[in-house]
């Protein structure tokens, strides 16, 4: 029944919209009929054919009032009253276009520059997974003291897999890595990046192969057995032109051969943010990829570099998988209480597990924050604007309302006005958000300085074109309704009798005195945070890294890539390092595990200090840890402040040693000397290392960072395969490159070197330049707040100044001196202010915590902010409140009586 | 302001109903044949007529259509829909209800 009344009742309302002319037109010959009946029935009557027409016309009771009625009764007076608002608005918007022109560009800029934000957030935390049912999938981690998101070992995958029964499948992958591919045998290989699977991989994930098929379960069961491999869309697309032939084929991954079975769809780049490998192979073929060699990854239950995750299954819970893992973990260390002392294990969802990706997170929060600021500043700025707009009206509302105008009806009208401006600003806002995204996109090549493929995926979709229409939305609301809800409570009397209707009452000015508070505070938060992100990067560079930069070649070997076994690759470097040293124009040379301020993480260090009282619950502390060779100290340029550097004596025969750094030295050993010192790895009784020297403190992974706890190891006690050979030169860095292909080439021809360019061209792209991203974004959130705030906070005051000039003038009158009248206004101008500014102390300064917290070493409070940005803001409102007081307080008392 | 205040309300839609469940007819033959049926007694003004035709259409329960008259002029004749003939079962039996419970309590004799 209801649905059949609908079936009938939405087509006659579709056809009053759509066809409204003709629907009038019958109305009109309806009713025309009606009366000519009428008519004729009079003269029948023996009425006059003008005494019929009357009658006829009376029976009506007033034609137009009867047709009016009638199109009430079509039900779509909703959507003609819109129209006619929206008609009238766009009209009055028209007339004062410079300030539609206004409010529009500083809409956009709020609704800009969040949508630009937030398509940054969306990519790094909201974004779903790119498989169907995408929130079925969890993340499984396991936890320590100082982490809760790290990685499993193949044994532990194992157990998950097989003891749970929470889920559909628990699948396995490592981390992306550098592989070198050669289609043909003869090719040079060149590096791409691969991903190891479990074979359950894809099915589990619901992601069927674009061509070919995915893993079988037999093909993940005996290590090294299947060579197979399946293909990441774009690599497919570049390096096979989309050739579904391509099946069945033969490729080399580190001078191993693979078989390709088959090709992931492209709408599966793959399950991390940024990178989307080119390989999917079985983790059987680990062997292939070993990423530690000191660790067996099959046996060990501590080597652990396994991300998990899982398919809940339909009606588990997330308790009762949390339960289930925790249980599991327990089991895990009371099994293995050697490598699983106090290590538990936690199931997150997409959301939680983005958001203990800790660096991605905070800066998605620091950006929102900001975003919001700047948005709350531009719609206080543009309700300002809308509220003088809206007194100056006070006498054609106060019109309306006299002829009968509903106060409902008026505050729709208004919202109309500012829904129209806040689609507009929407739109521009849209198109400036693009240009952040673009611009994004201008600076990739600089931030992603990789030979892997990792791009990043900030975009524009729907998603953010929805949240961005939301804000309009909701920026229409809240820039609309306060001026609404003023200006449409007007004593109607009062209002017709005379323009000036602003009588001083405490109640009319709270909307304006809130919008001068808010803006001031806003922007002062907006304000004290850019600048203390800016000096915080700044501080950074200024104070250096710690060590040369300059006259530094480097380049990165990785003899895994070619079958070499652990003696092979220390030969080969042992080789590498004798060999390039006696090249021309080599001042001296270093091998590293990793470069400082590089691209991938260090190692961490599981260690007690001999003789240190562990507290209860802790079985090690972490440190994080490089391995280099004897001339690395020298050669980088970082002095050794006490004891020695390693030397050439330190082998793998000779007792192990280490040298820690400064802040290492003054953590554990404060007011002693750390030299001589014990560190045992991994816990109580692991090997003892002896502390043989301390290290300056310098910059590791950020320039902005805090002094953080480093240890160094020997490679000679401690062998790694991929390393980065530095190389400080007497002259050009890049003249030493042919030297290093020459030396590299007799030693191996197939080893290709990776990323090999000057170190100090790859600090500035990297350390320089990403950061400086940031700080731009963040100094233009704070530039476009000021002048926001700025704008807006003149003209309000000013505003609230030019309103009161008959006061001023009746003032005047009575004998104030213009001093007083100047005391007068500002003095209130300067409490908003003030009040502002407080608020705006105290978020800023929470902020400020925050960004410290989580980003900074430049603790404690950053004074300059303050001292520059609140007199800035004080200095604004009382030129604001100034001029026009000076103004008022200079016309004749009798022309600002009659001032209108 | 639409409702005529000399009826009961609602009960013109009723009227109308069971009218146009008869046979179809344009607005001007409604207003005759209220007058007549009803024996002057219920005065329906010819203002109020059209808004409440305009109402029932707007609902589904009457259709309209424009055709000849007997005296071959257009005009637009109603008739009663599939829905308007369920509600007009619903109305009858509420006002069949409520009229038999009013006469009741009419009827009760003052002790």
């Amino acid at each position: 029944m209801r649905i059949e009344h609908w079936w009938f009742t939405a087509r006659l309302r579709l056809r009053s919209i759509l066809r409204g002319r003709r629907v009038e037109r019958e109305l009109d010959e309806e009713l025309q009929f009606h009366l000519e009946c009428k008519i004729e029935e009079g003269i029948t009557n023996g009425l006059s054919p003008k005494e019929a027409r009357y009658v006829a016309m009376r029976a009506m009771d007033g034609l137009e009032q009867r047709k009016e009625e009638m199109r009430d009764m079509r039900r779509i007076h909703w959507l003609t009253d819109f129209l006619d608002d929206a008609h009238f608005a766009i009209r009055s918007l028209r007339r004062t276009s410079g300030l539609t022109a206004f409010v529009v560009i500083t809409l956009a800029v709020g609704i800009g520059m969040t949508s630009g934000t937030f398509s940054m957030v969306d990519a790094l935390i909201f974004r779903p997974y790119p498989v169907p049912d995408p929130s079925g999938v969890v993340t499984l981690a396991s936890t320590t003291h100082d982490s809760n998101l790290d990685d499993f070992s193949y044994r532990e995958y194992l157990d998950i897999r097989d003891k749970t029964k929470s889920y559909d499948g628990v699948i396995a992958n490592a981390g992306m890595e550098a592989v070198a591919f050669s289609a043909e045998p003869a090719a040079t290989p060149r590096i791409k990046g691969g991903v190891m699977v479990s074979s359950n991989y894809f099915h589990v994930l619901g992601v069927e192969p674009r061509v070919g098929r995915g893993f079988r379960e037999d093909e993940d069961q005996v290590p090294g057995r299947n060579a197979v491999v399946v293909l990441g869309p774009n690599f497919w697309k570049h390096e096979f032109a989309s050739d579904p032939g391509v099946l069945g084929r033969t490729i080399r991954l580190n001078g191993t051969e693979f078989t390709v079975i088959g090709v992931a769809p492209e709408t599966f780049p793959g399950m991390q943010i940024f990178e989307h490998p080119d390989f999917y192979m079985p983790l059987a073929m680990a062997r292939v990829f070993s990423i530690n060699p000191q660790k067996n990854f099959f046996e060990d239950r501590d080597d652990r570099e396994l991300n998990v995750r899982a398919r809940l299954k339909p009606g588990t819970t997330l308790q009762r998988a949390r339960n289930e893992l925790a249980m599991l973990a327990k089991n895990f260390e009371r099994e293995y209480p050697k490598v699983n002392h106090s290590r538990g294990a936690a199931v997150y969802t997409q959301f939680e597990a983005r958001t203990r990706e800790d660096l991605n997170w905070k800066f998605s929060v620091i950006f929102v924050i900001l975003a919001l600021a700047i948005l709350l500043v531009a719609c206080s700025n543009v309700a300002g604007l809308l509220l003088s707009r809206a007194r100056a009206r006070t006498r054609e509302i106060a019109i309306r309302q006299a002829i009968g105008a509903g106060r409902f009806r008026l505050i729709r009208l208004l919202l109309t006005e500012s829904l129209i401006l806040a689609s507009l600003g929407g739109l521009v806002g849209i198109a400036i958000g693009y240009g952040i995204v673009e611009w994004f996109h201008t600076k990739e090549s600089i931030v992603v300085l990789t030979d892997l493929p990792v791009s990043l995926p900030f975009q524009m979709d729907t998603r953010v074109l929805l949240a961005s229409l939301a804000l309009s939305a909701l920026s229409a609301l809240l820039c609309g309704l306060v001026p609404a809800l003023q200006s449409t409570c007007v004593d109607v009397v009062n209002a017709l009798k005379s323009a000036e209707v602003d009588v001083p009452g405490r109640k009319r000015l709270w909307g304006r005195n809130v919008l001068v508070v808010a803006q001031v505070s806003g922007s002062l938060m907006l304000l004290t945070a850019s600048f203390l992100m800016v000096r915080g990067f700044q501080h950074g560079l200024l104070e250096g890294t710690g060590f040369a930069k300059d006259h530094l070649l480097m380049t990165s070997f990785d003899p895994r890539l070619v079958q070499y076994n652990s003696a092979q690759t220390q030969q080969f470097y042992k080789l590498l390092a004798e060999r390039v040293r006696e090249a021309p124009g080599v001042a001296s040379e270093a091998l590293t595990q990793n470069i400082p301020l590089g691209i991938e993480d260090f190692d961490g260090l599981a260690f007690v200090p001999d003789g240190f009282q562990m507290p209860r619950d802790r079985e090690n502390f972490n440190s994080t840890m490089d391995t280099v060779d004897e001339g690395y100290f020298e050669t980088m340029g970082i002095p050794i402040l006490r004891g020695r550097g390693f030397l050439a004596s330190d082998t793998a025969e000779t007792p192990r040693v280490a040298v820690v750094n400064d802040q290492f030295a003054k953590h554990y050993w404060p007011g002693s000397d750390a030299v001589g010192k014990h560190i045992r790895l991994d816990g109580r009784v692991g090997t003892l290392m002896q502390i043989v020297g301390v290290a300056q403190t310098i910059k590791y992974q950020n320039t902005f960072e805090r002094p953080m706890d480093f240890v160094y190891m020997p490679v000679a006690q401690h062998p790694i395969a991929r390393m980065t050979l530095m190389l400080r030169s007497t002259g050009d860095p890049m003249q030493l490159v042919q030297s290093v292909k020459d030396v590299v080439r007799i030693l191996d021809p197939n080893l290709p070197m990776l990323r090999t360019m000057a170190y100090e061209d790859f600090y500035m792209d990297r350390a320089v330049k990403g950061p400086r991203i940031a700080m731009d974004l963040v100094g233009s959130m704070g530039v476009a707040g000021l002048l926001l705030a700025i704008a807006g906070l003149y003209g309000l005051v000013a505003y609230n100044v030019s309103r009161r000039t008959r006061e001023i003038g009746i003032r005047m009158a009575l004998g104030a001196a213009s001093s007083d009248v100047l005391r007068l206004v500002m003095g209130k101008g300067l409490v908003l202010v003030g009040m502002g500014t407080v608020i705006g102390l105290v978020m800023g300064f929470a902020l400020e915590q925050l960004m410290n917290s989580m980003l900074f070493n430049a603790g404690g409070v950053d004074i300059l902010a303050y001292v520059i940005v609140v007199p800035s803001l004080f200095l604004v409102t009382m030129l604001a409140a100034y001029v026009p007081a000076r103004r008022a307080s200079r016309i004749a008392p009798t022309q600002a009586l009659r001032y209108e | 302001m639409s409702k005529p205040n000399d009826l009961v309300q609602g009960t013109l839609d009723l009227l109308l109903l069971k009218i146009l469940a008869l046979e179809p007819l344009h607005g001007w033959a409604i207003s005759l044949r209220l007058k007549s049926i009803s024996g002057n007694v219920l005065q329906v003004s010819e203002g109020s007529l059209y808004p409440a035709l305009h109402k029932l259409e707007q609902e589904g329960w009457i259709a309209a259509e424009w055709k000849q008259t007997e005296n071959n002029r257009r005009a637009k004749f109603y008739s009663l829909t599939r829905l308007g003939r369920k509600q007009l079962e619903s109305e009858s039996a509420n006002w069949q209800r409520l009229s038999s419970a009013i006469s009741h309590v009419i009827q009760l004799s003052e002790a």
